[in-house]
């Protein structure tokens, strides 16, 4: 029993130290966002009364460096992604769950291994396919791309939970005469909802927090919040605060999404199986 | 209702043959169970007979129309699924009433079948209700009323009562009996409960390695089984299998101990290698003499089971009344020679006689 507790305390303890650990730079974050300029440069940083503001909030939204423009651009190809990636994320998943597609197994593999190709080694090549396709500093493009690293994972979200519905369910609806379409729409489609969230959120933070391919295909029109956020460091000064500022505003939409859909993020991540 | 034909199906999966050349008729309004153990193929007879699955030979006929090729809702079937597969984010009401608005039909035509059907099936004050609110014999009715709504030709179950405890298998039992005796529908029920087919059916099929091994009614099964298999299968205990020789007389040598046998299954097995088998009813068991010591006796109420060893054999005995023996008793055993049965050792195969 003394193990027992003692093993309790020994994964409580490590569990704290995993989320200091994880929430520490958030936490810096915020802070640096709070300070005057001066007070977050000293060292070590001035933490005293006098110090705190909300300046830098201020000025990011009122100023001209773009991130309401940036905002919306980032909104209008997170969600395109998203959706996008649902749609054929759900149609793919369930045909390689459920379908005998002759070498679907090997299908399968085959979109996870584009996964494992790292960004920098594409982004050149895909910047030439890009510009001549005139996708170069559009949000079609972005989102063409982003679907490209986007919608492997989706897949396998969801094939995996359509793998865990039971057959007999869409053996039922068959026997009660759906066709094929309707099986999904009627039955298969309205207790999916706890993985196309999950699915759906991973899609969004994924397109939402992108850099790489962003800073490489968009030049003026186009830029996305991670973009904006880096042009405070500019030639000859960085605004340490603003930029702070800026980027705790471009945390907060993914925040929101992943506290309102907590539950449903967890149950579509955890639960595989439908219990009927 | 519907006169359902199989004729030399048989379903493959890439080299393993699960149903292996079927042949059987199943009569208009027939109470007809696929008995067998797992991977004996009666699941996938179900599929095939339901349209879930195509034969990859073989033919289907309902009223002598082939149906290959047909999906279930043309061949105009209803089947209950052992996981009751109820559509888990509809209600009951839904649940039973989803065929219908697939049809098309009007919605108030639908909630009238709906509240006759929840009536039949005694889940009026369910119909509200999600499946996952309902108790595990609760949602079995409401599959059963999935199934009952359609008024199909053929009711195919398949293996409806075994996620449920014993004392609601016994209920759903007598409600799918009385449906049947209500509706008329010719039904096909999958079990590996040999209690559960015999109890419930008109006739049994005995299925093994893809292929029937005897159809018959549960009395005849049970009396007259076609080989050693089905023998062990049907009874609960299931019949005693005793290897020996059968010697003039015609006496049966079992080890130590010799039964007198019926003239009748003398000519049939004169020389071959045999194997007896009884049935616990047919083995009498009293005390005084020296022909076998008791064992184990297990009391069940109106009986009690008692079985007994001697050199080179064993039996168990059903006694009337609770436990009038003791272990390690020495007793006589005698047998009912009208409940004998012989089988060939080699074949398995029950000797006519």
């Amino acid at each position: 029993m003394n193990r027992g507790r003692l093993g309790r305390v020994g994964v409580g303890a490590g569990l704290a130290a995993f989320v200091l650990w994880t929430l520490l730079p958030i936490l810096w974050l915020v802070i640096s966002s709070l300070l005057r300029t001066k007070a977050l440069t000293s060292r070590p940083p001035d933490l005293s009364a006098a110090s705190w503001t909300l300046g830098n909030y201020r000025e990011v939204l009122a100023s001209g460096q773009a991130l309401g423009p940036a905002l919306l651009t980032s909104a209008i190809v997170s969600l395109g992604t998203t959706l996008i990636a649902l749609a054929l994320g759900s149609a793919a998943g369930y045909a390689l769950a459920r379908l005998s597609i002759p070498g679907g197994d090997r299908i399968a593999l085959l979109v996870l291994a584009t996964q494992m190709f790292p960004g920098i080694v594409i982004v050149i090549p895909l910047f030439i396919v890009m510009s001549r396709l005139g996708l170069i500093d559009t949000r079609a493009g972005l989102i063409v791309v982003y679907l490209s690293f986007v919608l492997p994972v989706v897949i396998w979200i969801l094939k995996g939970f359509f793998e865990a519905i039971p057959p007999e369910l869409e053996k039922a609806a068959a026997v009660d005469g759906a066709s094929a379409w309707n099986t999904f729409r009627l039955v298969v489609l309205p207790i999916s909802w706890p993985p196309l969230f999950a699915a759906g959120v991973f899609a969004f933070i994924e397109a939402w927090n992108e850099f790489l391919f962003a800073v490489v295909l968009t030049r003026l029109h186009t830029k996305t919040v991670p973009i904006a956020i880096s042009e405070f460091a500019g030639q000859y000064q960085t605004k340490i605060g603003e930029m702070m500022a800026a980027a705790v505003l471009a945390s907060l939409p993914v925040v929101a999404l992943a506290i309102i859909f907590r539950k449903a993020i967890l149950r579509g991540f955890a639960e595989g199986a439908v219990k009927g | 209702m519907a006169r359902v034909e199989l004729s030399g199906v048989t379903k493959r999966y890439g080299g393993v043959e699960a149903v292996a050349g079927v042949d059987l008729a199943i009569a208009d309004g027939e109470f007809l169970t696929l008995l067998g153990p797992s991977g004996c193929g009666k699941s996938t007879t179900l599929n095939l007979l339901a349209g879930l699955e195509d034969a990859t030979a073989g033919d289907i006929l309902f009223d002598g129309r082939r149906v290959n090729g047909l999906g279930p809702f043309q061949r105009d079937v209803a089947m209950v699924f052992q996981q009751y597969a109820l559509y888990p984010h509809m209600t009951v009401a839904e649940n039973i009433g989803f065929t219908l608005r697939l049809q098309k039909q009007p919605k108030s035509d639908i909630r009238r079948r709906v509240g006759e059907v929840a009536g039949l099936l005694e889940l009026t004050p369910y119909l509200d209700r999600l499946p996952r609110e309902l108790s595990g014999g609760q949602q079995q009715r409401v599959a059963l009323g999935r199934a009952v709504i359609r008024e199909p030709r053929v009711f195919l179950f398949d293996e409806p009562f075994s996620n449920l405890d014993a004392s609601l298998r016994l209920r759903m039992r007598e409600e799918v009996k009385v449906l049947h005796q209500r509706l008329g529908v010719t039904s096909i029920f999958v079990t590996h409960d040999q209690e559960e087919a015999m109890s419930l059916s008109d006739r049994i099929a005995v299925m093994r390695a893809g292929r029937i091994e005897q159809v018959a009614t549960p009395a005849e099964i049970y009396a007259h089984p076609a080989t050693q298999y089905v023998a062990r299968f049907i009874g609960s205990p299931p019949m005693d299998m005793l290897s020996g020789v059968l010697a003039s007389g015609p006496v049966f040598r079992a080890g130590a101990l010799a039964f007198a046998m019926p003239e009748r299954l003398a000519d049939g097995a004169a020389g071959r290698d045999v194997v007896l088998g009884v049935r616990a009813e047919h083995v009498q068991v009293m005390p005084g003499g020296s022909d076998a010591v008791v064992r184990v006796t297990q009391p069940l109420g109106p009986f009690t089971n008692v079985t007994v060893d001697w050199e080179g054999g064993s039996l168990t005995a059903r006694v009337p009344g609770m436990a009038v023996f003791s272990p390690g008793e020495r007793v006589r055993v005698r047998l009912d020679p009208s409940g004998v049965r012989l089988f060939d050792r080699d074949s398995g195969r029950s000797i006519p006689g």
